[in-house]
């Protein structure tokens, strides 16, 4: 073998060598660049500040239908709608209302009886214990009249949400949800919700099986 | 075995070698050469191979002022070649006067993950693979072993009866595990308790993941996928400018909002308002005044010492 040859050779090995190489990259023989799992986009209801109801001011701040709040479409001025009670002493909510309201305040429905809260004479109010009377807007001094503590810390930014500005400096504003963005004022316990998904592993494991294991 | 004589057969091959064995021979090498670019080809797939002004960038605070504005722009640059936006970043100083805390109250939280997809959209997380700061786990009640805890929970509703939710993310810790192993300094706590990344100094080495007791940290193991109209252009060098392959990144409490005075992405969107932020030195701020006033708190793993400015809460 003469000293070309050799290098021709060699060369030529080489040439062999790197061309399979190309071609293993190229065929993806190696599995590295494998088309990863598709994951879904999560539903941009998970990441909006969306709270759990819109509230009378929330209606009438985005322009919604508010028929449901014009008391006196149809019921009469200075006639207080009588208050019916089943045999157990329970109010029933007349079929025009039972669409939209649902009683239940309280674990032992304490606090049912409407005009704890809507003013008898004037229905488009409300009214506080002490003969407070509100705007229908105004319903976080309602609630806080029943509820001092939860009110303090409610006050405090403790209890409920804060958006905008921790800073509170002049042209940064916070707003502070009112106790009817989350809560429903006639049946104020916060309903469960669906969970956002749970995270996608970066490789598929195994389901783990806690509960046969131990 | 004969070195000498290969040495001088080396010397002898370019003296005889004739027109046609070179036509060969150069023929075999171009061939050669080109399967060698073909081979290397995955190298070039790096798109993101440090431009020489990355490469020489200084350390984050020997920055004059007009550097940095050097930097934010070729990011800017970077950034809009890449997603076809162009972003707003800024540099934010930690403020005066400020040290931030967060509590939680694990009376409140449901468990809904809706901080964790709200950080991931703030954030510029990639969205494959899922990189999330915010874990978010499943306890029994009555126990905090973390044994078993869960966070692959799906169920139709939560919270689930029985359980108790507590999400995790970084406890921006004032004795930080992570700091201290990090061989090049590419983290370090500012003086209002972020502990912040240079995602620009950072050589992927890990050690900071190993050693957080909290599973905080994450790696890029490959380049960040994140949909161009999903990008938020509002950034901060220190905080949700997009990432690179092999760098780390975690939860930095939002600096691109918490140093402009906002609230963190996972509080604005809380449902059931289980998270507060705010500055401890102001004793009237929201969390000034839960940890005046709660009774109960837990600092995760607080027997390591990490003293973390993160407080669980419960109402009592
Ligand atoms: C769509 C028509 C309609 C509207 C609007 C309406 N009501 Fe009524 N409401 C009724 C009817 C019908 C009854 C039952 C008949 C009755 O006794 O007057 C009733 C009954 C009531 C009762 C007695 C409930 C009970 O348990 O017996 C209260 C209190 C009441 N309405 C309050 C209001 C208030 C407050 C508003 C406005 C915010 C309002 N309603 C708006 C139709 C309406
Ligand atoms: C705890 C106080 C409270 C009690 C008790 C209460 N309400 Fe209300 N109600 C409110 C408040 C506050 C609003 C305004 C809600 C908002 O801003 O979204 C309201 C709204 C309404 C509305 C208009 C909106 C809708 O959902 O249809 C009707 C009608 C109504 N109440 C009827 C009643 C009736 C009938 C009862 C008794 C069966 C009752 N309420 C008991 C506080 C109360
Ligand atoms: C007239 C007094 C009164 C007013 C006004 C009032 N509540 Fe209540 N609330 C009660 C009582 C009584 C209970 C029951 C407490 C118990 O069961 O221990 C209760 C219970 C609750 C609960 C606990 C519910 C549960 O099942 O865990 C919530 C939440 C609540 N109220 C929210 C509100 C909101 C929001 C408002 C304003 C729209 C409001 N309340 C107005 C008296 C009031
Ligand atoms: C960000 C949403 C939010 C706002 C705003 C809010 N709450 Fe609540 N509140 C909750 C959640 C979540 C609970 C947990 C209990 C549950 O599941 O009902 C709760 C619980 C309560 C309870 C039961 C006692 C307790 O502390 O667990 C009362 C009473 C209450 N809220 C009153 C109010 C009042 C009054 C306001 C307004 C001054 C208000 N809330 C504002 C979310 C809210």
């Amino acid at each position: 073998m003469n000293q070309n040859t050799k290098i021709t050779v060699v060369v030529g090995a080489l040439a062999v060598a790197f061309l399979s190489l190309a071609a293993g990259f190229w065929a993806n023989a190696w599995g590295h660049q494998e088309a990863r799992e598709e994951i879904p986009l999560v539903d941009s209801q998970f990441n909006t500040p969306d709270t759990f109801r819109q509230s009378y001011a929330e209606l009438m701040r985005i322009k919604a239908d508010l028929s449901d709040f014009d008391c006196y479409a149809c019921h009469d001025k200075g006639k207080p709608p009588p208050i019916r009670y089943d045999k157990n002493h329970n109010i029933v909510v007349p079929q025009e209302h039972a669409g939209s309201i649902v009683m239940a305040h309280g674990s032992h429905d304490r606090n049912n009886l409407c005009f704890n809260c809507h003013d008898e004479q004037n229905l488009e109010l409300l009214q506080t214990r002490d003969g407070k009377q509100l705007k229908l807007f105004e319903s976080t001094r309602l609630c806080g009249s029943c509820h001092g503590p939860t009110y303090r810390d409610w006050d405090a930014g403790v209890h409920g949400r804060t958006g905008g500005f921790w800073d509170a400096k002049p042209n940064q504003e916070r707003t502070r949800l009112n106790c009817v963005d989350c809560h429903n004022p006639h049946k104020p316990k916060i309903p469960g919700r669906h969970p956002a998904p749970p995270p996608h592993m970066l490789h598929p494991v195994r389901q783990v099986e806690h509960a046969t294991t131990h | 075995m004969n070195s000498s004589n290969s040495a001088s057969g080396a010397v002898q091959t370019g003296d005889g070698m004739n027109r046609r064995s070179f036509l060969r021979a150069s023929a075999v090498l171009t061939t050669g050469l080109a399967a060698l670019a073909a081979s290397l080809k995955p190298l070039m797939e790096l798109e993101d191979f440090p431009t020489a002004e990355r490469f020489m960038q200084k350390y984050y605070t020997e920055l004059t002022p007009t550097e940095m504005d050097k930097v934010l722009k070729r990011i800017a640059d970077e950034t809009e070649a890449q997603y076809g936006k162009r972003p707003h970043v800024r540099d934010l100083k930690p403020m005066d006067g400020v040290e931030f805390a967060y509590c939680l109250n694990l009376t409140r939280c449901i468990g809904c993950r809706k901080c964790v997809h709200a950080c991931v959209k703030e954030n510029n997380q990639s969205r494959n693979p899922e990189i999330q700061y915010i874990r978010v786990l499943r306890l029994p009640h009555g126990s905090m072993d973390m044994e078993k805890a869960e966070h692959h929970y799906n169920p139709e509703k939560v919270p689930e009866p029985g359980f108790f939710n507590m999400p995790v993310q970084c406890q921006q810790c004032k004795n930080p595990p992570c700091v201290k192993v990090c061989p090049v300094h590419a983290t370090w706590t500012d003086t209002d308790g972020i502990t912040v990344i240079d995602y620009d100094w950072c050589i992927g080495c890990r050690y900071c993941e190993a050693a957080c007791p909290y599973w905080a940290r994450r790696f890029n193991f490959t380049k960040p996928f994140i949909p161009k109209d999903k990008l938020n252009p509002e950034m901060a060098y220190l905080g949700n400018r997009p990432r690179r392959q092999g760098v780390m990144e975690k939860c930095h409490f939002c600096i691109q909002r918490t140093r402009d005075g906002r609230y963190p992405a996972c509080l604005e969107v809380c449902p059931v308002g289980a998270r507060k932020f705010g500055n401890v030195l102001d004793p009237s701020s929201e969390v000034g005044t839960i940890l005046r006033t709660k009774r109960v708190f837990i600092q995760l793993k607080e027997e390591l010492g990490t003293s973390p400015r993160f407080f669980y809460y419960f109402d009592v």
